[in-house]
This record gives structure tokens, C-alpha cells and sequence, in this order.
């Protein structure tokens, strides 16, 4: 028998991490990218890597093999996320429909993820080339810098 | 390579007479010393006139246009239709902010008959009084930062056109180039000189193209011929610019990759053979594309060839060492060789260690390279005969689709000027770079060397041979090529990543018969081929 007490103290979701992370793995990369504002705690549950990549390949089917070690050491599924998915969908998403549109809860299919990866790697050794060695910096290298700039469609 | 400077050529001209030269180039005279005094009626007259309101203007007839201070004031004086003096610097003097009451229609209920222009033009000056009035006070206020040069308003019908002033610089070219190729030199001297000045009226794509057409114009006329002598670590710095401010190096590479990768389906060995390797960002996206494969990467093997360096810097190794860090963090087994050689034809298929097709599949790779070798006779078949000893599984060619290789120079240079236009327009006008930003500037003097190469050497030392693709096909075919058609995959890939730029405003990807071209508009640029050794029946 399941028992519903009403007591004074209210339902508080950080005592529930795993429904915390359901609802995490649902949201699109902006809800993603606040909610890691509110506290330390959440800020530490949406930097976990493979939130960002349920995020990455959750539309994407069948889901792709072996990409998990490769993302990881170009830096995993968050940058992948900032520096080349959030602006090669948005890009292509404008594009396609034309005029001002949010990205919300889209499907992006595999050759938009192929070609994010692509970049993403691109990217890796354009930092390695300037990094003299390291990788070094967290803003997307020069050649990737048409990606930051806004676009006048 | 600098483009002749307007302000020493100034001094050359024949005495006009006291008359700005600047402006008499464009048709106008105007006495230098009258130069403060023109422009400030010219202010006053943009004021009191909206953008159309000239071509309204009343049907009085204005007499010798190229007297530009006499036919300002006779403009300025018709308006005052009662006859006070407008155009009397005491009485409309723009600094003081005392006189906007006097263009402030929107406030006056009635209208002073005095400053009424709707009875010279009617009622389609001012579409609303308070557009008008808002529009005149916004020009008083960039009228106090006054650059030097007379700022014509544009679209008027009586005053200079700065398009027909375009034309006239592009047919001012074109007759220097007939003039170099008939030898007549004086004739060149002079329309060169000409063109510098004609130059400095203009702004933008046209005048930076503009200024290194005339530059090498120059050089090839005082004979004053460029030696290669810039270092090839700033051809690739030049080179890493002009991959990051525009997407023709970026189209090249993957599609190239693109067709390689479908050539390295099954192997579990590769190797790839670059022919010019710069700093190696062609292939840390084809790595990362064979590390995702199905079936895991192949060993990857690397020929990476470059020219010469300087103080014995070790650019290739450079190179080599950091795509192998790459390949470590990816997961790919690598290996890396570099060969430095001044010209692809010094290179034997010999020394590429070249390894048994059962054991590795060969590609070989050549992006803005072949084209050099047309340079020296017997180069061009010596090289082609060595790609057929590697035995590759594809040959990945990438050129610019323009012919500044004919035999006459003035064919050589009418198609260099339209196709470096139509590059340094599409570097303008994408909106991916900011104006005047380091790489646009890079980018700029990186096609400018080519631009000096095509126009002002000769013989060995002229290196940009482009080709087109047809041209490219039958040397191919003839070398006993076959093409390799380009697929979907990389049309795809292509499109997509053009789309990311700017909305992919612009640019355009093309299939031609199994390759791909980009272009900017209408005019395609470079071209991407892919080849195989045919069968060789026996």
C-alpha cells in the first residue's frame, strides 16, 4: 500500500537525483545549459557527459558505434554539443524553413552528425596546432569561428 | 608587389590648371583652392533635398555640370524661390544648432512659404514631415565628421555615378593589358598610371582587386619581376587565412576526403600520399571518419611531401608529429613519412615506399598542386607517369576552374580579372569575415600573389597555371585516367557544410559529370575530380 503523507516539509527533488536526471535527459541543450545555473549541485548533474550525449544521438537512430571513446578524447559530448551540433543544426534548421525559428526538441539526422563530428575534429587539431602541442583553451579554434559569428540570413 | 600609389602619380600629370586632378578624372572641374567651399554647398544641398528630391527637382535647365562649384550654387540659389541668400555661409552655418529650427517641419503648423519645397517639387520630397525632419537633422549631425574627400551623395542623376566610374577602371585595365600585349609600352606607362587614379575613386571588392591587377601591371611593365622570394612559412600562414575566412579550402578537403574514404572501404591498411601537405588540416577529418567506421580504422600511413624551408625549420615533421598526437587520441594507428622536394617532379614512386596493393590501398591527393608543374615542359606526363607506379586506388585532384594558361597574355589576363573578382566579391560579400579583419586582409594578399604570379611573370618563374576542369579531363583521359564519378555522399556533405556559411547565401555547389565544382553565384571557382589508373589492356 502506497501512502501519500502530507507533511509540511514539500517534495524536493534533489533527493531524487535519478528523477532529476529523467527529467535532465529530456530537456533540449539551452534548458540543458540553465538548469546547470541553478545550483552547484545541478550544475555538477548537467555537466555529466553523457547527458550531452543523450542529448547528441537521442534523435539519431540507429545510435552510432563507437563514437563514445572518440568524442571523449576530442573533448567530450558537451563541447561537441556547444561548438558543433548547437550551430550546425540551428544553420541548417534556419535555413531549411527560413526566417526565425528556436530550436526546440528537433531531429537532426546522420550526416548533420557526421559532419559535426567532422568539425569537431577539425577543431581538436586546430587547438593542438596552436596549443604548440597542448590542447589548449575552451573557445572554439579560429576555422570553426564561422560558426560563432551571427548569421545574417 | 605595391600597387602604384595615386599620390605620387599625382605629380606626373601635366599641369590642369590649378583644377583637383582627383576630380577631373571623374569629369569634374573644380579649382583646388575652391575645394572647402564646393563641399560645404554641397552639405547644404544634401540637406535640404531628400534622396529623390533631386530627380524632382524643377525642369530649369543647368548648364556645364562639370563646373561643379557654379552648378551646386545655381542649384542652392534656384531653391531659395524668394531670392534670400541660402547659400551664404553666415546665414547657414551647420555647426550651430540654432539652424534646426529652420529645417524642423514637422513642428511648424504653418508652413513658411519661404523654405515650402513642396512647391518646387510637390508633395513626393517629403513623404511625411516627419521622416523629412528626422532625416535632416540625422545629416547635420554626420555633417560636423567630414572626411576629406568630397562625399558625393549616391543616385543622383547629374552627379557622379561611382558604377559607370567602375566600368571605366575595368575598361582602363583591360586597354593597359591590350596595350602590354601589342609592346606598346608607353601607351601601358600611361593607362597604368591612369589606373591608379581611377583607382582611388573607388571602395570595396572592385578597388582592392583593382589595385593588384595594377600593381602587376606595373611590375610587368618596368619590367621589375617578382622573385618567389616570400618564405614558405608565410604562404602557409597566408593559406591558413584564407582556409579560415572563406569555405572554397574547406569544400576541397572534404570532398576529397569524401571520395577517399569511399575508395578505403574494406582495407585495413591505407595510404594516403598528400602532395602538399601545409599544415595537414585535410586530414584529421578523414581520421576521424575512418576511426568511426564500421569495422574499425585502418592503419593509416601518411606521405606528407612540402617545398623547401628556410633555416632548416622542419615543417613537415611538424606537421606529421601533431597528426599523430591526433590519431592517438582517436584511436588510429598511424604513421607518418615527409618528403621535401622543390618540385613534385623530383619525386620517383621509388622513394614513397610504396607497399603492395593486396597489403595497402594507395590514395593520392592534390589540392591547388598539379598546376605548377605546367610550368617546366615534360613535368606535368613525368608526374603523372609516378602517380600510375604508386598504383593508387584514387587520385583526388582539386584545382581553380579558370584558364590563365593560354597562350596570349591578354586572354590570361581578361580571365584572371573576372575570376579574381568574383573570389575577392565572394570574400567581401559572404558576411563571414568582418570588414577588414586580419583574415579577410591575409586572404586578400594571399590571392594577390597569385594575381601577381598570372599576370606579371613569365616562363619558369609563372607557376599558377590554372587550368579548367575539361582541360583537366583531357590531360587525365590522355595519361590513361579514369574518372571516378563523386557520389551523393559528397554532394551531401558539401552542400551541407556551404549551408553553414551564411545561410549558404552565394556560394553554390555543382555537380559536373561526376564532379563537383563550387562557385560564387553563377561562376564556379574550383573544381574537385577523382580519378583512377585505367585498365591497361594488354
Amino acid at each position: 500500500m502506497v501512502h501519500i503523507h502530507l507533511q509540511s516539509h514539500a517534495f524536493c527533488i534533489n533527493d531524487h537525483l535519478d528523477l532529476l536526471i529523467e527529467v535532465l535527459k529530456r530537456l533540449d541543450g539551452r534548458s540543458l545549459g540553465i538548469a546547470a545555473c541553478v545550483c552547484r549541485q545541478w550544475c555538477a548533474i548537467a555537466r555529466n557527459d553523457s547527458l550531452w550525449e543523450h542529448l547528441c544521438f537521442r534523435h539519431v537512430s540507429p545510435a552510432p558505434v563507437g563514437v563514445r571513446p572518440v568524442v571523449a578524447a576530442l573533448g567530450g559530448y558537451r563541447r561537441l554539443y556547444m561548438v558543433c551540433v548547437r550551430p550546425v543544426v540551428s544553420r541548417l534548421k534556419r535555413r531549411r524553413i527560413g526566417g526565425e525559428s528556436e530550436v526546440v526538441r528537433r531531429v537532426w539526422n546522420q550526416h548533420e552528425v557526421e559532419l559535426s563530428l567532422s568539425l569537431f575534429c577539425v577543431e581538436y587539431y586546430e587547438r593542438l596546432l596552436v596549443g604548440g602541442g597542448r590542447v589548449a583553451g575552451d573557445s572554439p579554434a579560429s576555422s570553426l569561428k564561422f560558426l560563432c559569428m551571427p548569421v545574417n540570413v | 608587389m605595391a600597387p602604384a600609389k595615386p599620390k605620387d602619380l599625382h605629380q606626373t600629370l601635366p599641369d590642369s590648371g590649378g583644377m583637383d586632378e582627383l576630380l577631373e578624372v571623374l569629369g569634374y572641374k573644380v579649382k583646388s583652392t575652391d575645394m572647402a567651399d564646393v563641399a560645404h554647398k554641397l552639405e547644404q544641398l544634401e540637406m535640404v533635398l531628400d534622396e529623390d528630391g533631386i530627380l524632382q527637382l524643377s525642369d530649369t535647365v543647368h548648364y556645364n555640370p562639370s563646373d561643379l562649384s557654379g552648378w551646386v550654387q545655381s542649384m542652392l540659389s534656384e531653391l531659395n524661390t524668394t531670392g534670400s541668400d541660402l547659400s551664404s555661409s553666415t546665414n547657414f552655418d551647420i555647426r550651430e544648432s540654432s539652424t534646426t529650427t529652420m529645417i524642423d517641419f514637422s513642428n511648424n503648423t504653418e508652413v513658411d512659404d519661404r523654405y515650402d519645397l513642396r512647391a518646387i517639387a510637390g508633395g513626393a520630397i517629403f513623404g511625411s514631415n516627419s521622416d523629412a525632419c528626422s532625416n535632416g537633422i540625422k545629416r547635420m549631425k554626420s555633417a560636423t565628421a567630414e572626411s576629406e574627400v568630397v562625399d558625393v551623395p549616391p543616385g543622383p542623376v547629374v552627379l557622379v555615378d561611382s558604377q559607370e566610374a567602375g566600368v571605366r577602371l575595368v575598361h582602363t585595365l583591360i586597354a593597359c593589358a591590350e596595350a602590354v600585349q601589342r609592346d606598346d609600352m608607353k601607351l601601358a606607362d600611361a593607362l597604368v598610371k591612369h589606373v591608379g587614379l581611377l583607382v582611388a575613386s573607388q571602395v570595396g571588392a572592385m578597388a582592392k582587386v583593382a589595385t593588384y591587377f595594377t600593381g602587376a601591371l606595373a611590375q610587368r611593365i618596368y619590367k621589375i619581376y617578382p622573385k618567389d622570394g616570400l618564405e614558405s612559412s608565410c604562404l602557409e600562414i597566408l593559406q591558413m587565412h584564407f582556409y579560415e575566412s572563406c569555405p572554397y579550402l574547406k569544400f576541397a578537403h572534404f570532398t576529397a576526403n569524401q571520395a577517399i574514404l569511399e575508395a578505403f572501404a574494406g582495407a585495413t591498411r591505407v595510404h594516403v600520399i598528400d602532395f602538399s601537405l601545409n599544415q595537414g588540416t585535410q586530414w584529421p577529418a578523414l581520421m576521424q571518419a575512418l576511426a568511426l567506421r564500421n569495422g574499425g580504422p585502418p592503419a593509416f600511413r601518411l606521405t606528407g611531401i612540402g617545398p623547401p624551408q628556410p633555416n632548416n625549420t622542419d615543417a613537415l615533421q611538424q606537421a606529421g608529429y601533431k597528426l599523430a598526437q591526433l590519431a592517438g587520441t582517436i584511436g588510429v594507428k598511424f604513421e607518418f613519412n615527409g618528403f621535401v622536394a622543390k618540385s613534385l617532379a623530383d619525386i620517383d614512386a621509388n622513394i614513397l615506399d610504396i607497399r603492395p596493393s593486396e597489403v595497402e590501398v594507395v590514395a593520392v591527393n592534390s589540392v591547388f598542386e598539379l598546376h605548377r608543374l605546367l610550368a617546366r615542359p615534360g613535368a606535368i606526363e613525368k608526374v603523372l607517369t609516378s602517380i600510375k607506379a604508386m598504383k593508387p586506388k584514387i587520385v583526388t585532384l582539386v584545382e581553380q576552374e579558370s584558364n590563365h594558361n593560354g597562350a596570349v597574355f591578354l586572354d590570361r589576363f581578361n580571365e584572371a580579372l573576372h575570376y579574381y573578382s568574383t573570389m575577392f566579391d565572394s570574400l567581401e560579400s559572404s558576411g563571414l569575415t568582418q570588414p577588414n579583419s586580419q583574415d579577410l586582409v591575409m586572404s586578400e594578399v594571399y590571392l594577390g600573389r597569385q594575381i601577381c604570379n598570372v599576370v606579371a611573370c613569365e616562363g619558369t618563374d609563372r607557376v599558377e597555371r590554372h587550368e579548367t576542369l575539361s582541360q583537366w579531363r583531357t590531360r587525365m583521359n590522355s595519361a590513361g585516367f579514369d574518372p571516378v564519378h563523386m557520389g551523393s555522399n559528397a554532394f551531401k556533405q558539401a552542400s551541407m557544410l556551404l549551408a553553414l556559411f551564411s545561410g549558404g547565401v552565394g556560394y553554390r555547389v555543382e555537380e559536373n559529370d561526376g564532379c563537383l565544382m563550387l562557385g560564387w553565384h553563377t561562376r564556379p571557382l574550383i573544381a574537385t575530380s577523382a580519378w583512377q589508373p585505367g585498365v591497361i589492356e594488354s
